[in-house]
């Protein structure tokens, strides 16, 4: 096996709630705004549902090939040849999305922070950290984020309470104005980013606590469509309509605390929150797009090729979108489709056939036996 | 042994490597030192002769350098001068702003920038471009507050307040006090985007000075309300209407009521504690009519009058006097606001959308129709808690009462 650390559930439902949230906090509210209206707080609760069905589905196929990834059962259960085609385009997908992922990062550091700083300058700082932590491997990432995520999702908290005298809960109304349509609709751009929880199934393997997998990862849905909602609802409820107006609503909810005069100005803990958490993410994308590159190509050891494939990341980000208009129109129409089909479509194919498989092993089996 | 040695002095060499990094570092491209930025503390926006529009900043003067920066413009007051101003013409924000930059040395810094100050020409035209600026330049923050003034943003930002640092603060700590409205950038956004999209910015106006005193060492307060269709300014309304709005607005803070009870020639005031309202739409046979529900306690801070305020009786009929005035006051900002300006800045759209979600489908494109005809009523409730630390017998005796 190429990766020898191990880590526990928990440390994987840590990591995998920034690997969902850190992108998504500042920019689903604007995006879901936008064909949710006031009923954006819904949309998480039902895009959630595809972030269970898919830990479920990951299990399901952990449990029938509990020691491999999905790089190395792709080619079990289709074959040598379908499986390859199957990793190169997992390959390449990961290439692309990481690209997208590290774009966004550099977008929102540059767009309002570092105006003047180039582009290049945000990435390679970035992945250089992160790719110091893919050479250290599985657990180092795992203890990274058991020591992190914990204070980002209470620095979250502490800026909605922080916001809550500014909130107006008359924006709430009218409810399900157009019926449920709109919300769910809305949905449709978060589902992707509930897809990516297919990456429970890169960390299932290594795994300390193999049974208590499935428990963590479900817990982690939950935790990260709880702060979804509650991202939504204070963007909902503190600029209304304004919402799907702005670029980053978060950050401007961050800007507009003042509290008895002295404490405000606090965009520099979003920022905080959004490195950190952009860190743990841009890390396990990477670390997965390194590792499956590795089993891919049967390689004995993945940390050759960290430093090359960070190289081409940072390539990915810069071609991955000419602009930030391109960028979020990208995330926010054909992303979503292009996210699912691979996040979804794949494993759920995979496990469909793979059942069959089994079912077709065991008939065997009767018949000989 | 030599291998070990080597490989250790290859670590060392790496090592060195990441500390010249280290430097690299340091000369970031958004590197800003304090002392190259200018502060700007407040901004206002003119209307020129030739169509352009001025900018004009109000920058804060670190300690310090106070005495070196003696004689600059708008250094007419004497003492220490802590701010100055520069203004610059361009047909957007955005120009004047790089023009005005050529006139600086130090780079212009908006993060502190707390209130922005239309000249009522520049209202009237509509300020939903400037505020795009506002919006858009990721520096500025959405807490600034909105002011519209008659007379020149230039002249009002030169003031020098006697007792606040700068002008900008004083209004600011004016705008907190909410007594009159209070607009930050985020709110007049979300105003322009409601359902009905008409706005209300508070007025500013210069204080005239103390007799003797020079003529800019004054401060601009908050009295009355502009009120905007959309973002077009279409009139202006006094304080005492201004009361009204905030009661539609359920913005109501602090509030002092005199009233003169039937049969006197007193008054009694009364401090408002707190105070709640509500605006309940209701379409009945395709009328469309609102409720204000109003509650409030208040406590009385002096009492002119002969009367025993202590006396549960003349409480009620005190209670039912302020309602009544109540009403009154809501409804002369009715009779201006809703049927002269036909402006919506009440939330009465937004109302009947979060009511009404199917009506208001249909009859949206109706409602500046609509809007002028909407029946208010206002049931009000008001209860007096305390008569305050005087009680028993009122000072004033009736025969002086009567006398008078």
């Amino acid at each position: 096996m190429l990766e020898r650390g191990k880590i526990s559930a928990l440390q994987m439902a840590f990591m995998m709630n920034p690997t969902i949230l850190a992108t998504g906090l500042l920019l689903v509210p604007a995006i879901t705004a936008k064909t949710a209206k006031q009923d954006l707080w819904l949309s998480p609760i039902w895009a959630s549902f595809i972030g269970f069905m898919i830990v479920f589905v990951a299990y399901r196929l952990h449990r029938l090939y509990p020691k491999e990834t999905m790089f190395e059962y792709s080619e079990q259960i289709l074959g040598k040849i379908p499986g390859k085609i199957v990793g190169v385009i997992l390959v390449f997908y990961y290439f692309h999305v990481t690209g997208i992922i590290v774009r966004e990062y550099g977008e929102f550091v540059s767009g309002t922070f570092l105006h003047q700083t180039p582009m290049v300058v945000i990435f390679s700082t970035m992945i250089i950290v992160s790719s110091m932590a893919v050479y250290g491997g599985l657990e180092v990432i795992g203890r990274c984020s058991e020591m992190i995520v914990p204070v980002l999702l209470v620095l979250y908290l502490v800026i909605f309470v922080m916001l809550l005298k500014d909130l107006d809960t008359k924006n709430f109304f009218p409810m399900l104005e157009n019926g449920l349509g709109s919300s769910l609709k809305g949905s449709v751009v978060l589902q992707s980013w509930f897809s990516e929880f297919i990456l429970v199934s890169f960390f299932f393997p290594y795994l300390r606590d193999q049974d208590k997998g499935m428990k963590w990862g479900m817990i982690s849905v939950f935790s990260v469509m709880f702060y979804m909602v509650l991202t939504n609802v204070m963007s909902l409820l503190l600029f209304g309509k304004l919402t799907a107006s702005l670029t980053y609503p978060v950050m401007v909810a961050a800007r507009y605390i003042s509290i008895a005069d002295f404490l405000a100005h606090l965009e520099s803990i979003v920022m905080a929150l959004w490195v950190a958490g952009t860190f743990i993410k841009i890390t396990v994308f990477y670390y997965v797009l390194v590792l499956g590159t590795a089993q891919w190509l049967k390689l004995t050891d993945f940390r050759t090729i960290v430093l090359p494939i960070g190289f081409l990341l940072i390539l990915f980000g810069i071609w991955s979108a000419p602009n930030l208009q391109v960028l979020s129109h990208f995330l926010s129409t054909t992303a979503a489709f292009y996210l699912l089909s691979i996040q979804v479509g794949f494993p759920v194919i995979l496990l469909i056939i793979a059942l069959i498989k089994k079912k077709r092993q065991q008939m065997k089996g009767s018949i000989t036996g | 042994m030599r291998r070990h040695y080597g490989k250790a002095s290859l670590k060392k060499i790496f090592f060195l490597f990441l500390i010249l990094f280290v430097f690299l570092l340091a000369g970031c491209w958004d590197r800003r030192e304090v002392n190259d930025l200018a502060l700007i503390r407040g901004a206002g926006i003119d209307k020129k002769q030739n169509g352009k529009l001025e900018l004009t900043v109000l920058l804060y003067i670190p300690k310090g350098s106070t005495g070196s920066e003696q004689g600059m413009e708008g250094s007419g007051g004497g003492g220490a001068m802590q701010t100055l101003i520069r203004s610059a013409q361009g047909n957007t924000i955005a120009e004047a702003m790089s023009i005005l930059q050529e006139k600086l040395p130090r780079q212009i810094f908006w993060s502190h920038c707390e209130v922005f100050i239309f000249n009522e020409a520049i209202a009237k035209e509509g300020i939903a471009e400037h505020v795009d600026f506002f919006i858009r330049m990721p520096e500025l923050r959405e807490r600034s507050q909105l002011f519209i003034s008659k007379e020149r943003a230039r002249k009002i930002l030169s003031l020098l307040p006697p007792l606040e640092r700068d002008l900008a603060e004083v209004v600011r700590e004016l705008g907190e006090e909410k007594i009159g409205m209070t607009v930050t950038t985020k709110d007049f956004a979300e105003m322009l985007v409601s359902e009905a999209g008409d706005t209300a910015i508070p007025w500013i106006k210069i204080l005239p000075p103390i007799e003797g005193q020079e003529e800019k060492r004054t401060i601009a307060y908050i009295t009355g309300t502009a009120i905007f269709k959309r973002d077009k300014m279409v009139g202006k309304i006094d304080d005492s209407l201004t009361r009204g709005l905030l009661w539609l607005r359920d913005e109501v803070k602090y509030s002092t009521i005199s009233v003169t009870p039937k049969g006197t020639k007193g008054y009694v005031s009364m401090k408002l504690l707190r105070a709640n309202s509500k605006i309940i739409p209701k379409i009945r046979n395709g009328k469309w009519e609102v409720v204000l529900k109003a509650e409030a306690d208040d406590d009385i801070m002096q009492n002119t009058t002969d009367l025993d305020v202590t006396n549960p009786k003349v409480v009620k009929a005190l209670e039912h006097q302020l309602n009544s005035q109540l009403a009154n006051r809501v409804n002369e900002t009715l009779k201006e606001v809703q049927k002269d300006m036909k402006a919506d800045v009440f939330g009465f759209a937004d109302a009947f959308h979060r009511e009404y979600p199917e009506i208001w489908k249909k009859e949206k494109h109706r409602w500046n129709e609509i809007f002028p005809k909407v029946k208010v009523t206002i049931a009000s409730k008001i209860n007096i808690q305390r008569q305050g630390m005087q009680s028993g017998h009122p000072l004033i005796s009736s025969e002086k009462g009567k006398a008078e």
